[in-house]
């Protein structure tokens, strides 16, 4: 899930990693850095989370390489949603969502269905298994122009409460807020079944 | 049917796995070990269809060995279960992937710190302090989450694995008479008793 | 990924996990759902041009997936296209024949003709035998004057003074067989199109949120995002802020940003 707020946005996962019902890990990365001002969350299949995790890594480091800049997190979602859209026809199981702040400073989010299709909201992002319910609890906690510790209150607790209402979902939440001048990460105490 | 066990401690690694290969409904062979060294501090275990395990465990042996060869230093543990999951995605990605689930062990000889790697056949890895492959997890997983801590001391893991592997023999429809316990520390790798 | 085994991007589709998805659902595996537009979409010509419209829902399942998302695609200067169907298609095919249409007039410098576009849409969307799964409203004005095409995801095609596509076709072909005529003013055009959309909007589960409208003529395009907004969400009556300290957090840290700035050059000398 990621939301817009002023100035700032906030991007938030789960950490379970499980084989259908059973739980094997409460650590799993699904958040990733791909500069200091752009994070992408990559909910799905393990082994594609993983292999789009490390193959946009590559894009992106090439991307630095060649134009000598941070790739922007317009660019990236573009970035992310050709990727996805040339496999069309033999998909990855991933439905990315990413969230950054523009060189200019305006907050960026934006949800991918598998196929790349890039939605952009003004408000907030959902994708995910609990994302049905996310749905409703962002909707009803977020509103317009939240300062960063706000946001990060907003986030946390629409997460919280959706992952709560998925059994797949949950074993601990990590909450990325990227503002102006610095990125504060937070990780909070859920519920563990 | 097969059983993998990986339990990290202070300093170590110690791992099962068991010795019987069976075939449908017909145990072939006991006294299998369901391993290879991959360099000094790394142990890879490995259960799955049977033709594809020896053959994928031995072509990541000989690649770490060939990388440790060629630069002088060899790959750690996490290297080493990167270039195997990499492997594993690529092979899925042709018209014969192979089925093969890991454990990777290893413990880096400077720090001491231990690491287990958990693979499966859909290339998935995840880091875990204690893991276990094959109808063996639904059993033990909920064991080791109950009595592993950080930093447990030999004594302790050998205890923890008899557990584990006590549990099997009372819970488990297979019978899995032997199993081959093996340390993963700063030393190398060794056989050890329970 | 060995840096040899890097190469230049070659386009296409690539069919890599296609065995591995099949072997994923045999065992029973659900994929995620895609998201489409289930959509209403339509055109009608004027006495000077012609009118575009689209709704603006974009749905995953049951789940409104996108309140406000945009259907009407610039493919040139002169020509705009609404997508139906599967939105990824719609985004991919219309990017990447205006880019298309971009070079073709670059080479050739002349204005791009709408049968031109009609024409690559179509055999595209032909040679994928409906695999690609969107259904267009292709309209613009050149120098054979306006001209209004529809294209079906099996690559058929129809000229016609009035169109509509998508789930909610139905509901908009309605309101066009009952009240267009030839050689409308713009403003009754408009409102024609308006309510075509609407009738989707209110009576297709499929289509909702607002009305967007493209006005396109020989001198040049009018898009009109959100022309019509008949439902705009209501503010909420309080204020549901949450107060700091309100999720237990187990930890947190801070990481600034570091600033490269330019250094002095090196000495070379």
């Amino acid at each position: 899930m990621a939301m817009k707020g002023k100035n700032c946005v906030a991007i938030a996962a789960d950490r379970r990693f499980g084989v259908q019902l059973m739980t094997l890990s409460t650590d799993f990365q699904k958040i990733f850095e791909i500069n200091p001002r752009t994070y992408i969350g990559l909910p799905g299949l393990a082994t594609d989370v993983q292999t789009l995790s490390e193959l946009f890594r590559f894009k992106t480091n090439l991307y630095k390489l060649r134009e000598e800049r941070d790739i922007s997190p317009k660019t990236f979602s573009h970035m992310v949603s050709s990727t996805l859209y040339e496999k069309r026809f033999g998909n990855y199981f991933c439905e990315p969502v990413i969230a950054g702040i523009e060189k200019d400073g305006s907050p960026y989010i934006c949800s991918m269905d598998l196929l790349g299709c890039i939605n952009h909201a003004k408000d907030f992002v959902v994708s995910g298994t609990a994302s049905s319910q996310m749905y409703g609890t962002a909707e009803g906690l977020w509103e317009p122009e939240l300062e960063p510790e706000e946001l990060f209150e907003t986030i946390a607790q629409a997460m919280m409460s959706a992952v709560d209402r998925d059994a797949s979902s949950g074993w601990g939440v990590i909450v990325h807020v990227i503002t102006q001048d610095g990125v504060m990460t937070k990780t909070l105490k859920a519920r563990m079944d | 049917m097969e059983a993998l066990f990986g339990i990290t401690g202070k300093g170590f690694v110690l791992t099962a796995s068991d010795t019987t290969m069976a075939r449908s409904i017909v145990i072939m062979k006991h006294g299998e070990d369901k391993s290879r060294v991959l360099n000094k501090n790394t142990l890879m275990m490995y259960t799955g269809e049977a033709g594809d395990t020896v053959q994928f465990a031995e072509y990541v042996q000989r690649n770490v060995q060939l990388y440790g060869i060629r630069n002088g230093v060899p790959l750690s543990a996490h290297a080493t279960a990167s270039y195997t999951r990499r492997e594993l995605a690529k092979a899925l990605r042709t018209r014969n992937p192979y089925h093969v689930n890991l454990l990777i062990a290893g413990t880096d000889p400077k720090t001491e710190t231990p690491e287990l790697y958990w693979l499966d056949h859909m290339a998935s890895m995840v880091k875990m302090p204690f893991a276990a492959q094959g109808y063996a997890s639904y059993f033990c997983m909920s064991t080791m989450d109950r009595y592993w801590k950080p930093d447990m001391t030999l004594e302790e893991a050998k205890a923890l694995m008899q557990k584990c592997i006590d549990e099997l023999k009372i819970r488990f429809i297979a019978s899995l008479p032997q199993f081959t316990i093996k340390i993963v520390d700063k030393d190398g790798i060794r056989d050890v008793q329970l | 990924m060995p840096i040899n085994e890097v190469k230049p991007a070659t386009g296409g589709f690539s069919f890599d996990n296609y065995a591995r998805n099949t072997m994923l659902n045999d065992k029973g595996f659900k994929a995620p759902g895609v998201i489409k537009t289930g959509t209403t979409i339509c055109g009608c010509l004027w006495k000077g041009g012609l009118v575009l419209g689209a709704d603006t829902r974009a749905t995953e399942g049951p789940i409104v997936a996108d309140k406000n998302c945009e259907k009407i695609h610039y493919l040139a200067p002169n020509m705009y296209c609404c997508g139906a169907g599967t939105a990824a298609d719609c985004d991919a095919t219309t990017g990447l024949i205006s880019s298309k249409l971009e070079l073709h007039r670059l080479h050739t410098g002349r204005q791009s003709r709408v049968v031109t576009a009609m024409t690559m849409l179509e055999q595209m969307l032909f040679k994928y035998q409906g695999h690609i799964g969107c259904a267009l409203v292709l309209g613009g004005v050149d120098i054979n004057g306006p001209q209004l095409y529809t294209i079906a995801p099996h690559g058929s095609t129809d000229k016609l003074p009035y169109v509509t596509m998508g789930s909610g076709s139905l509901a908009a072909m309605a309101i066009f067989e009952s009240r267009w005529k030839k050689d409308m003013e713009l403003e009754d055009a408009m409102e024609l199109v308006k309510d075509a959309i609407s009738a989707g909007i209110f009576n297709d589960l499929g289509s909702g949120s607002n009305v967007d409208l493209c006005v396109i003529t020989k001198d040049g395009v009018d898009y009109r995002r959100g022309y019509d907004r008949p439902n705009e969400r209501v503010q909420k009556e309080r204020s549901y802020k949450l107060k700091p300290g309100a999720s237990t957090v187990l930890t947190s840290s801070f990481r600034k940003y570091v600033e490269v700035l330019d250094g002095d050059a090196m000495d070379t000398s």
